[in-house]
């Protein structure tokens, strides 16, 4: 069974957390500055999801965008990726991410994403997701 | 010389970056290479060798890590670029231009696996090196084993029967490695680390190997001499050995769960980087015979005026134009998506080298006894093209690792990035 249990709960939880990473973490400035921008599309549930040094758009908002960087995987796989639980080059090598974009800006996104790891757990307790 | 570029939509930076490798190629590349060509391989990489010179001015100039994303202190220049950069540094020196590869080759793939330890401990200080202390190299291929490293989806490459020259065991939170690699490491015996290929699991054959990172100064880590070689010989090579060398756990980046796929990532983007070399290497012959033809007087005129040879001249042209719009096609394709479509770097490397390696067999037969001797640069550009027939997978091997890909995926679908 998916961890998110509809696209709904997915977008509440992520539309949350991008814009405290944006407004609260360094991710904001970072973004800002480095000009990048990310287009997730998932599935299991489908939720298609956008983010820049602007915020976060979801649905038919984010397909419009044209992102630096898109990535593909399922809602199982962006859980334990916020959860630090995803070895990244096993998940890249076995298709469970695949991205497009260049691959030095892929690369970079790791360490970018860091305080939005930080902060999943709390938000995993308030919407009751597993950790485990 | 320059050329004319048919993307015509190239920014100022990418103009920009082209003429500072150009200018390094050309002033500093070209000529240390052919001192170094001349030398053993011992003296090559002996206190006061030119080459270390080189290699302090290519890091003083941040060649080294263009590889590597920005965030950890790389270039992080774009696919393009990159392959504008190489182009101009394998005019210069096919060999030289691998050397500063495999220098960032552990650091580039620690970057994939994004560890926080594996990114303080190796990647930062590695882009931060600006006098060429901190070299890496690719320990791959083994004394027993070439090609068939490689031979992913043959029966033999999950035997039992292949047993590598290098295991790894381990042992609480250490793996202990005890073998030995093959004289072929690139930069093997002047490196500070090695991306080391190692077999963890025997019962999968080459199925059960992992990647891990070591640096060379481990106890029990030792080095062969310098190979010497016919092409190439401005590229240290040589083996690394093995003796209960011990790592922490968290340094085996890739596992037996997922070597088969990553080694193929590791495959495409090395075969990437050969055919955008080979591309500088296809125009530095074709270049050297356009020129040579212009100056040469035979039967009472120059040669370029002899109707055969404007065609051979134009073959040389197209070939090194076709290695370029192959390479660079590739390389938009697979530094762009992750993880790549291999075969397109196989396609690329297997062709691109190919082509290369014909410029470079015509242009000595353009140039004659010329052609043959040591004073010219020509008779170089042979030798160092024949190796990459050979160099990261040679051909045959690597076209049947294409077919097998084939076989298994094509026609890919167009969203399958």
């Amino acid at each position: 069974m998916a961890v998110f249990k509809d696209k709904n709960l997915m977008e509440e939880l992520f539309g949350e957390l991008w814009t405290k990473m944006i407004n609260e973490t360094e991710f904001g400035p970072r973004i800002k500055k480095d000009g990048v921008s990310i287009l997730y599309i998932v599935n299991d549930p489908d939720v298609v999801m956008f983010v820049d040094g602007d915020g976060p758009l979801f649905g038919i908002e984010a397909e419009k965008k044209h992102p630096m960087v898109t990535m593909k995987m399922s809602g199982d796989t962006v859980h334990n990726f916020w959860l630090k639980k995803l070895n990244i080059p096993k998940a890249l090598a076995l298709r469970d991410i695949k991205a497009k974009g260049p691959v030095v800006k892929v690369l970079q996104l790791l360490p970018m994403l860091k305080p939005g790891q930080a902060l999943y757990p709390g938000y995993c307790e308030k919407y009751n997701l597993p950790m485990d | 010389m320059d050329y004319f570029d048919i993307n015509l939509n190239l920014s100022k930076e990418d103009e920009a970056i082209r003429m500072a490798a150009r200018e390094f190629a050309q002033k500093v590349m070209r000529p240390v290479s052919r001192e170094l060509d001349a030398m053993s391989a011992e003296e090559m990489v002996a206190d006061g060798s030119p080459l270390w010179d080189f290699l302090k001015k290519a890091y003083e100039l941040d060649f080294h890590k263009i590889l590597l994303p920005e965030y950890y202190g790389g270039e992080g220049i774009s696919p393009l670029q990159v392959h504008l950069v190489l182009e101009e540094f394998a005019w210069a020196s096919f060999g030289l231009s691998v050397q500063l590869l495999v220098v960032c080759f552990p650091f580039y793939v620690a970057c994939m696996v994004g560890d926080e330890e594996l990114i303080e401990t190796f990647v930062k200080p590695f882009c931060k090196c600006r006098d060429g202390s901190i070299r890496g190299c690719w320990a791959i291929t083994e004394p027993d084993h070439g090609s068939d490293i490689l031979a992913v989806g043959e029966e033999c490459f999950e035997s039992e029967k292949m047993r590598g020259n290098l295991q790894a065991i381990l042992e609480g939170d250490e793996w202990v490695i005890n073998g030995q690699k093959s004289a072929w490491v690139s930069g093997g015996t002047i490196a500070t680390h090695a991306l080391l290929f190692c077999q963890i699991d025997p019962s999968r054959g080459f199925a059960g190997n992992g990647v891990c990172i070591v640096p060379l100064d481990r106890k029990g880590v030792s080095k062969g001499k310098p190979l010497e070689k016919i092409g190439q010989r401005d590229l240290n090579q040589g083996e690394l050995f093995f003796n209960n060398v011990r790592i922490p756990k968290t340094w085996m980046m890739a596992n037996p769960d997922f070597y088969v796929p990553f080694l193929d990532m590791v495959l495409a983007a090395a075969n990437l980087s050969m055919a955008a070399l080979s591309t500088g290497l296809a125009r530095a012959a074709f270049e050297e015979a356009l020129a040579y033809s212009k100056q040469r007087i035979q039967g009472g005129r120059p040669l370029i005026e002899h109707y055969v040879m404007k065609q051979r001249i134009f073959e040389l042209f197209a070939r090194t134009e076709s290695c370029r719009a192959i390479s660079r096609a590739a390389i938009n394709l697979n530094f762009n998506i992750s993880p790549p479509h291999v075969e397109y770097s196989l396609w690329a490397k297997t062709q691109c080298t190919e082509m290369a390696f014909q410029n470079s067999h015509e242009t000595i037969q353009i140039w004659g006894g010329n052609g043959l001797t040591k004073e010219y640069i020509v008779e170089k550009l042979f030798r160092d093209a024949r190796a990459t027939l050979i160099e990261d997978g040679n051909n045959e091997t690597l076209a049947r690792h294409g077919g097998h890909i084939l076989a298994e995926t094509y026609p890919r679908k167009p969203d399958t990035f």
